[in-house]
């Protein structure tokens, strides 16, 4: 019961990145009819900058001490006292690398929208109305050029990244048994539920998300109705990359910096179409559900197996409700 | 400037090679693969046999895209299966055959394997459509290829690590060397070349045609849509396990990662580069697709002379290239290459009344 | 040949056919008509089998076919034109119309792979035979080779017509045949509709909004009003049925 349990628990949390890699999608899917195919390549992008700004410029000959550690006077101080591993010598730790964390952040956050922008405007404007598979094969020809140019910008091996939150253990008790958890993995849960809640309640209450549902139903309405086409474009792109900045830091963190970030954008894929592209609840159960069944064939068959996880199960959604579990029907006049 | 291309009988108006300048071309083309059989040093040897293998697979997935218009994105899993169908042929049920004939069956058999799983991969093309046929057709070759890395078949597909492939013997002739493959290779693309020209001559490639352009008239017409399209999907696989097994005869060893995401990616990149729905788009593609990286290693090693710094750097460029050459064409060129022949050829024949 | 019995469909909330009922005379041509929203195509649709009636049955030749695929239903000798024209865009005129015999011919897989043999001789036969029975009846020689897109819209519904009867069907659906055309062009259809069903004695039904085509050229009348149907028998007849007149005018003051 305990192992079940304590698996479980992580898919819930793995199934919160997915859920935030997911919400970018499902956002410029909405606004923009266009499936971005490439998306796993914007996460890694964001995952490199956040490398780059929390590792590599901190490091670098030019900038000052305390970018790259942090150690006050009255920290040092209250960090000889404490044992080894304590809580608190964690949270110190962690402070320590606020500074490199904060900028890590806020660089990758500034380039992957620039980033997204750019794919945006050279990109994706010029295919605006043209049929699904130039859009999909468009995104496609964007993989390759992306991960192309991350080899050959980032040339060096996988580094440590600074972990978002205190790398605490925490434990506790649920229902009889004990559960065992990194601080940082929940924080980096809560972290990705706030922002996947935050951009639901932005597309459903704000001006600019009433845009962007808008532009999703006719674009030409919208367009009369004075709303700025491109500009919901241009948004909904930024959005797509910044989140996916989030959740490359957070995946960095989680399991280090490589190529091979890329393809949890095809696994996310497979769980958005499960769950329906146009829906931001269907995505999150998909999401969810996805991550604890990961989990669980972790648990019984071995890590390995767990890979294949969602696309096994996108094929058998598909099989019995085609458009996925709450994707609206598309209907053709005859 | 053609002229008086009359006919007087609509049998002669069926023909696909109706004048003589159509006729002279593809005895061109025969004569150039003869000359390279013959004449051509082992590197050209060995572009020319990738070029063939990939003209079959690319072919097979623009007979279900290009002509069928369902979107796979998923068809290096039939290359794969038919390689691998290939090698755990030989060692199993072909290790009781003769030497000589073993090859003769097995390829049959891969091919008759990958359109076997062929239909059962089309089957969702069956519910769903585009998008979505897209991301299922993706998801199976993730779980093909997963399923032979799996230490558990690994007795019969090597695992991971990948596993020895057998040279071919045709019926006695011993095909080791590159130059002799390369024969059987070119032969093998162009007759699947025709037999796919041959397919939109009848009423199989006109329904598949219909299906792409309008499918609910099409059903008016009285063309089943699962029949159709699981025909569709198994011709292409079929195509693609004919590659696959020739790919694993040419090369000493097979492993599934060539088999993975960027295999399919480049079979799609070829026919939208060559021009999907067309006969001469595979091989415009194929030309184009093989020979890019190529032309950027030579370019590479005039520069660098060998340096391993530049050399880091060859392959992120080709990937580079790759994708751009995809977004190009489908910016500026979304027909392919065959569009370009067409409006030249058409130039060509109204000249010297066409102006530009 | 065709029969409707008591037919009802529904869209959700909306009942777009209410117990419509009718026979096609055999031989002949039947019109449907009604105002626009009447269920006129939603009608044609249920017949051809792209929608299920929740209740009622469709009857060809003395089958039911209520459940039957569109696909079968054309192998049975059911032949259709839409409203928005659906011919094949990246096909020729000639191409267009050998689909329409796709029902009429065999050539399986490996025949076509082979091409030479059986699969030949089929395709020269069908030549041959569309060329007399389909292009020169309907005049399309000079454009048979022309991409569809580069025909205009009333050569385009000639060509529909034209790979409709390609197929030698016993029951043809003409939905809106003269749509958009002008008085020359409407009577050329109007001529070729004629030559169809005199020729070869083919089962017409039409769905129009031209009354002087209709009374014109057809034997029977069926008329739809908001998923009813409210009149049926000879132009005459319908001509000056008050239901109808009510339907199309609105009620006298």
């Amino acid at each position: 019961m305990g192992q079940i349990l304590q698996f479980a628990i992580n898919g819930l949390m793995s199934g919160a990145i997915y859920a935030l890699i997911a919400v970018g999608l499902v956002s410029v899917f909405k606004a923009t009819r266009v499936v971005n195919f490439a998306h796993g390549y914007l996460i890694m992008f964001g995952a490199y900058f956040y490398f780059t700004f929390a590792v590599l410029v901190p490091q670098a000959a030019w900038a000052p001490e305390w970018l790259q550690s942090w150690r006050p006077e009255w920290m040092l101080a209250m960090r000889a006292d404490l044992p080894m591993f304590s809580p608190m010598a964690a949270v110190l730790d962690w402070l320590a690398n606020l500074p490199r964390i904060v900028l890590g952040l806020i660089g990758a956050l500034v380039c992957n929208a620039l980033l997204g922008l750019l794919i945006e405007r050279v990109l994706m404007r010029p295919l605006m109305g043209q049929s699904v598979f130039a859009m999909i094969m468009l995104t496609v020809g964007l993989i390759s050029i992306l991960s192309g140019a991350a080899q050959l910008i980032w040339t060096s091996d996988a580094e440590f990244v600074p972990s978002l939150a205190p790398n605490t253990p925490i434990r506790f008790e649920l229902f009889g048994s004990m559960i065992f958890l990194f601080g940082a993995d929940l924080a980096n849960m809560v972290i990705a539920l706030l922002i996947f809640g935050g951009i639901v309640l932005m597309v459903r209450y704000t001006k600019s998300g009433i845009a962007i549902r808008a532009t999703a139903e006719d674009q030409s309405t919208a367009y009369s109705m004075g709303i700025s086409v491109p500009r919901v474009f241009s948004r909904a792109w930024v959005l797509a990359s910044t989140t996916g900045a989030v959740a490359g830091a957070i995946l960095a963190t989680r399991n280090g910096i490589s190529p091979s970030l890329g393809l949890f954008g095809f696994s996310v894929l497979a769980i958005v179409l499960m769950g329906g592209l146009d829906s931001y609840l269907g995505v999150f159960v998909a999401a969810m559900v996805v991550g604890v069944l990961e989990a669980l064939t972790q648990w019984q068959f071995g890590g390995e197996w767990a890979g294949i996880v969602p696309y096994v199960a996108v094929l058998l959604v598909i099989l019995v409700r085609p458009y996925g579990l709450f994707g609206s029907k598309e209907i053709e006049r005859i | 400037m053609i002229t008086g291309n009359l006919k007087s009988s609509y049998a002669a108006d069926e023909q696909v090679l109706d004048n003589r300048w159509k006729r002279g071309f593809l005895l061109a083309c025969l004569a150039g693969l003869a000359a390279i059989a013959a004449f051509g040093n082992n590197y050209v040897i060995l572009i020319a046999c990738q070029m063939g293998i990939m003209l079959i697979a690319v072919t097979g997935v623009n007979v279900v895209i290009g002509y069928t218009g369902l979107m796979s994105l998923g068809h290096a899993a039939f290359v794969a299966i038919g390689a691998y169908a290939v090698v755990i042929f030989h060692n199993t049920a072909g290790a009781w055959l003769p030497d000589s004939v073993a090859t003769v069956v097995a390829i049959p058999v891969a091919v008759a394997v990958s359109a076997l799983i062929g239909v059962i991969v089309g089957l969702p093309s069956l519910r769903v459509k585009g998008l979505y046929l897209a991301v299922a057709t993706l998801s199976a070759n993730f779980i093909v290829i997963f399923l032979i890395e799996q230490d558990v078949f690994a007795p019969w597909t090597g695992g991971m690590n990948g596993i020895n492939t057998p040279a071919p013997n045709l019926l006695g002739w011993e095909m080791d060397t590159r130059r002799e493959q390369f024969v059987l290779i070119a032969a093998l693309a162009v007759l699947s070349l025709l037999a796919a020209q041959n397919l939109f001559r009848t009423r199989v490639g006109r329904a598949f045609i219909a299906i792409r352009d309008r499918d609910y008239s099409a059903e008016i017409l009285g063309i089943s849509l699962y029949r159709y399209k699981l025909m569709s999907f198994a011709i292409s696989a079929a195509y693609c396990g004919l590659a696959g097994a020739l790919f694993a005869y040419f090369y000493a060893r097979i492993l599934p990662e060539q088999f993975e995401l960027d295999l399919s990616l480049m079979l799609v990149a070829a026919i939208i580069v060559g021009g999907m729905g067309r006969t001469m788009g595979p091989v415009f593609g194929v030309i184009v697709i093989v020979m890019v990286p190529e032309v950027i290693t030579v370019l590479f090693g005039a520069i660098a002379g060998g340096g391993a710094e530049l050399a880091q750097i060859r392959a992120p460029i080709q990937e580079i290239a790759f994708g751009a050459l995809i977004v190009g064409f489908l910016l500026f060129e979304p027909f392919g290459i065959t569009h370009i022949t067409d409006r030249a050829l058409r130039a060509l024949n109204r000249w010297p009344f066409a102006r530009g | 040949m065709l029969s409707v019995r008591d037919l009802h469909l529904s869209f959700g909330g909306i009942k777009a056919l209410q117990g419509v009922g009718f026979d096609a005379v055999p031989g002949e041509i039947t019109a449907i008509i009604g105002p626009n929203g009447a269920g006129k195509t939603s009608l044609f649709n249920a017949i051809s089998g792209f929608y299920r009636p929740e209740r009622g049955k469709v009857m060809f030749d003395g089958q039911e076919i209520t459940g039957l695929r569109p696909d079968k239903r054309a192998a049975l000798g059911m032949a259709r034109t839409f409203q928005n024209i659906a011919l094949f865009r990246g096909m020729s005129v000639l191409d267009n119309i050998k689909l329409g015999a796709h029902t009429r011919l065999n050539a399986g897989v490996f025949d076509a792979l082979r091409y030479f043999g059986r699969a030949q001789a089929e395709e020269l036969a069908l030549r041959a035979d569309i060329e007399n029975r389909v292009i020169e009846f309907l005049e399309l020689d000079l454009i048979r080779k022309a991409p569809i897109t580069a025909l205009p819209y009333g050569l385009q519904k000639r060509v529909e017509l034209g790979r409709a009867l390609a197929m030698r069907p016993r029951l043809l659906m003409l939905d809106e045949p003269v749509a958009g055309m002008n008085r020359e062009e409407t009577e050329d259809m109007a001529r070729f509709i004629l030559d169809v069903q005199e020729e070869f004695g083919t089962t017409i039904l039409l769905v129009e909004h031209d009354m002087h085509l209709v009374m014109d050229i057809c034997t029977k009348v069926v008329v739809l009003n908001f998923g009813q149907q409210i009149a049926s028998g000879t132009p005459d007849e319908v001509r000056r049925d008050r239901g109808v007149i009510e339907a199309y005018l609105g009620a006298a003051a």
